[in-house]
């Protein structure tokens, strides 16, 4: 079946068997690796990518399902040389360890923070409570949200 | 020679880099997606690779028809232990021969449920999968045995040839303390319970195995925190030289002790591209076998008994360790002695015995994870040390003051402690966390503190007769240069502490730096991420590397100058006189000097630091492990709601003993994370077993930190600038999770009066025993 949709603002068609999910369209098909699996049945986050602006985990979703739909991967969050400034934030804070993680983080970050550059303490745990991180015990990813958050905000 | 240095295109804000919290080298990549992990790795006619896993306990193997499945259209290659050299491989080899006892291909019997019998190598996942199912294997079923205390019974069913399913008895004795017990105004005994946690790093393992037919070469693209480790184990089971295999590391989403040795699935991508031809052979577990087939924390039952005076003397300490070690050694031997053997870092005790046994049983397989054993033995010696002062009515501050080891000492059982920021650790954790206010003063609001201490080894010879480190660092013509280290980056940030320690040895900025790290091949030997090695050991090999190819650039400086080598020096991109510190050219100038017509000198700096320690006699408990030791005082304030039982942590503190922070902001995040995985243990990482099948091999039963309710973390750092470590630094990748479980355990008890003894805490234990502690009331 034919699927036509947009991965990082590139409109694409996608002649699929119908039972992919978008994770493996994303990695398998399109080589886009940056987005992770760690469970493959939605527990771990490390899938996740936007949809519309929406964090949504790509391991549970039929790719099929996704159609004329606009799609936001890690890959896709820089502008040219210029990283996200969640991106940028994670780095300066010390965010990341093993890093496998953090492309799934991210996108959570990304798409509570462009609803809400201000989010309490609170509103972050609950944005970021699928995604598991088991290196960095979160408080550095948590400084790194609330930062990026003063930033977008500003520009 | 112009007097001002022309801006180096690399010179930047980490001109000194060491103490400084400089960013991920690997930072960019990371965030953009693009850093690769062994589980990206694709390639041209790659084929998927399964593990056919026994699906019982324990069992004779009576046959494996493989018939079917190899007439599965897209099967490409099936191996079976007939296939192998049915070589058993280890992890304690050097220390603990006898305990090398798994094969990767399992001949005769299976032990545990996911024990490997066959694997298989098919075009897609779908294929593969349909040939495990058509495998026909033959079992003759035996009874299991699947408790401690079941399986040392004689008569329990034998699961290797070891007398009472007991691989391993270790005894550790020091004085009297039978007699030192008969003088103690207070004696105390307690059992606890430690249970099972699972390392389960977000990246499951993953391998992608080659091997070149004709050179008879293999390669493996590996997810490992011991590349050089996973050589050895390779090339032995395959009957392969050494330098015939070759791991390379990818970047690792975490390890966590769990990623330290060889795998079936690596021996089997290996074999299984030998059969298909050469083709490439990937293999990454599900998350369900990693939690079951890879490598678990021993749960144990550790007993401890302790008699001290009246003023808080501790006299003499006795106990036993049961280790459930479930079907194969792996490291188990070396757990076990880690985890009696650490209290000697920590308290000064003259009279000690106790013995641990590790103890085979048909669960699945037990080994290194994160801790080494401490933190059973943090959870069991640091709730039995507050219960001891309670029953003396000494503050369990004021108790641990008392008998702390020092500075400059030799333990009983001969380990050389030089800095020993222990005293300093506890009293600034005291103070900060504001203790003399609140101890034994929040009861009414329900809310308690507790404290809990620990030490660490940095290394420990546990596979080889040495634990060496070694580095290049190659300084290009363009002034770049190249750090080759074997070091393992398992995401603990070796590669960038590293970079900081070669680049500030050099004398130059750190963006000059570029790491390559963990390839057995190209870089120096490295014996892996573990024991909280990497930047002491490690980073003493990168340290001399710098130094070395800092000299081969003055010598030329000097010849040029006709000055003498000694007066020179290379500080923050310069060369500068010693004495004055003036300066004599950029190192961008004394670069092109070397690389000049007239001198044509490349240079290629080399380090290797092999640490000064003594074996551990192991029959005896004595040797210096390690060749420094670090320390912390850990604190955690909780509020207990007595009518869920529920224990919210609110505050941690951790005062860590460092000796010095290469990079600030990588040794908190150390410290948080250790401290996340602690307040995990403590209250829901629990692997459970029923007939040796693991009830909860997934992230939705097996419950991991996650963002909500993490508590605020305080993380304090001492340095104490050890004088072996690379500018004065000490590892400190495990100590902060030792005494995490005590500390809340303890905090637990100030606030309500309780004591569990039995991890994880959950509120159904604490509502139980709120229940029994008042009935002992009335």
């Amino acid at each position: 079946m034919e699927v036509n949709l947009a991965i990082n603002k590139k409109p694409l068609t996608l002649n699929l068997k119908g039972n992919e999910t978008l994770l493996e369209v994303l990695r398998d098909n399109l080589s886009l690796t940056g987005t992770k699996t760690a469970c493959q049945e939605s527990e771990c986050g490390t899938c996740t990518v936007m949809i519309n602006g929406k964090a949504i985990l790509s391991c549970i979703t039929l790719a099929a399902n996704v159609q004329n739909q606009a799609i936001t991967t890690i890959e896709g969050l820089a502008e040219g040389d210029v990283l996200h400034p969640v991106q940028q934030v994670f780095i300066e804070h010390g965010s990341v360890q093993c890093g496998f993680c953090i492309p799934g983080m991210i996108m959570s970050s990304v798409a509570l923070l462009e609803k809400n550059p201000t989010p309490t303490q609170a509103e972050v745990e609950y944005a970021l409570d699928g995604n598991i991180c088991r290196c960095a015990g979160y408080p550095k990813i948590f400084e790194a949200v609330h930062d990026a958050g003063k930033k977008m905000k500003k520009s | 020679m112009a007097l001002t240095p022309k801006k180096s295109k690399f010179v930047d804000e980490y001109v000194d880099p060491v103490g400084k919290s400089v960013p991920r080298i690997e930072g960019r990549g990371i965030v953009t997606g693009q850093t690769k992990y062994a589980f990206d790795v694709q390639m041209a006619n790659m084929l998927v690779g399964k593990m056919l896993r026994s699906h019982h306990a324990h069992a004779r193997i009576i046959s494996i028809d493989t018939s079917k499945a190899e007439a599965l259209p897209g099967v490409k290659a099936i191996i079976t232990a007939k296939d192998t050299f049915q070589i058993k491989f280890g992890s304690n080899e050097y220390f603990f021969p006898h305990t090398v006892d798994q094969m990767a291909i399992e001949a005769d019997k299976v032990r545990y449920i996911g024990d490997e019998l066959a694997a298989v190598a098919a075009v897609d996942e779908e294929t593969a999968d349909e040939a495990l199912r058509l495998i026909d294997v033959k079992y003759e079923i035996l009874p299991g045995v699947f408790e401690i205390e079941e399986a040392i019974k004689p008569g329990a069913p034998a699961i290797h040839e070891a007398l009472n399913n007991i691989a391993l008895i270790l005894p550790v004795n020091f004085g009297n303390p039978e007699r030192l017990m008969k003088e103690a105004d207070s004696v105390r005994e307690t059992k606890f319970w430690c249970p099972v946690a699972h390392p389960s790093p977000m990246e499951p393992h993953v391998c992608v195995g080659q091997w070149e037919t004709f050179t008879n070469k293999i390669t493996l693209w590996s997810s490992s925190q011991a590349p050089f480790k996973c050589r050895e184990s390779l090339a032995k089971t395959l009957k392969m030289d050494l330098n015939d295999v070759r791991v390379i590391k990818m970047a690792v989403g975490g390890g966590f002790g769990g990623k330290l040795e060889m795998l079936p699935m690596d021996f089997a991508a290996c074999l299984l591209s030998k059969k298909a031809g050469g083709l490439p052979v990937k293999i990454c577990l599900t998350r369900e076998e990693e939690f079951t087939t890879t490598r678990r924390k021993h749960g144990m039952i550790y007993k401890v008994k302790t008699g001290v005076k009246k003023d808080g003397t501790l006299l003499a300490i006795t106990g036993e360790v049961l280790a459930d070690g479930g079907a194969y050694c792996s490291y188990g031997p070396t757990v076990l002695a880690a985890a009696m053997m650490r209290i000697f870092m920590v308290y000064k005790i003259q009279h000690f015995r106790m013995t641990g046994y590790r103890v085979y049983t048909n669960n699945p397989i037990s080994g290194a994870m994160r801790g080494f054993g401490g933190v059973q033995s943090g959870f069991a010696i640091e709730s039995h040390m507050d219960m001891v002062a309670k029953d003396i009515g000494m503050d369990p501050i004021e108790f641990r003051l008392k008998n702390i080891t020092d500075p400059n000492m030799v333990t009983v059982n001969k380990m050389i402690l030089t800095t020993n920021g222990l005293r300093e650790c506890i009293e600034k954790a005291r103070k900060a966390c504001g203790w003399d206010e609140k101890r034994g003063k929040q009861q009414h609001i329900k809310r308690g503190i507790g404290i809990g201490i620990a030490a660490d080894v940095m290394g420990s010879k546990m596979y080889k007769s040495h634990e060496s480190a070694g580095a290049i660092v190659k300084v290009e013509e363009d002034g770049s240069v190249y750090l080759f280290t074997g070091a393992a980056d398992t995401g603990q940030g070796s590669n960038t502490a590293l970079s900081q320690i070669a680049a500030q040895a050099l004398g130059v900025s750190f963006s000059r730096i570029k790491c390559k790290s963990g390839d057995t091949e190209i870089t120096p030997f490295d014996t892996g991420s573990f024991a909280s090695r990497v930047t002491f050991i490690s980073g003493n090999a990168a340290l001399l590397g710098g130094k070395d190819a800092k000299m081969q650039i003055l010598e030329i400086v000097a010849k040029d100058n006709n000055l003498s080598i000694d007066d020179l020096d290379i500080k923050a991109e310069k060369v500068i006189f010693k004495n004055d510190g003036r300066l004599l050219m950029s190192f961008d100038k004394a670069l092109d000097l070397c690389y000049s017509f007239k001198y044509g000198k490349q240079i290629i700096g080399r380090g290797s630091y092999n640490p000064k320690t003594t074996p551990i006699d192991f029959r005896s408990g004595e040797g210096n492990v390690s060749g420094s030791y670090g320390f912390e005082a850990q604190v955690v304030e909780v509020e207990v709601d007595t009518d869920t039982g529920v224990v919210k942590v609110l505050e941690m503190w951790d005062a860590h003993d460092i000796g010095k922070a290469i990079n600030p902001q990588s040794v908190e995040g150390q410290i948080e994370g250790s401290l996340a995985m602690g307040v995990g243990y403590t209250f829901y990482e629990d692997l459970r077993f029923k007939n040796g099948r693991v009830l909860n091999a997934n992230f939705a039963g097996y419950r991991v930190p996650r963002s909500i309710g993490m508590p605020k973390m305080n993380s304090i750092l001492v340095e104490t600038d050890e004088l072996e470590g690379p500018f004065g630094a000490k590892g400190m990748g495990e100590a902060a999770l030792l005494p995490t479980a005590a500390a809340i355990a303890n905090a637990v008890e100030d606030a309500i009066g309780v004591r569990i003894l039995e991890l994880p805490i959950t509120p159904e234990k604490i509502i139980k025993a709120l229940k029994e502690k008042s009935l002992e009331k009335i």
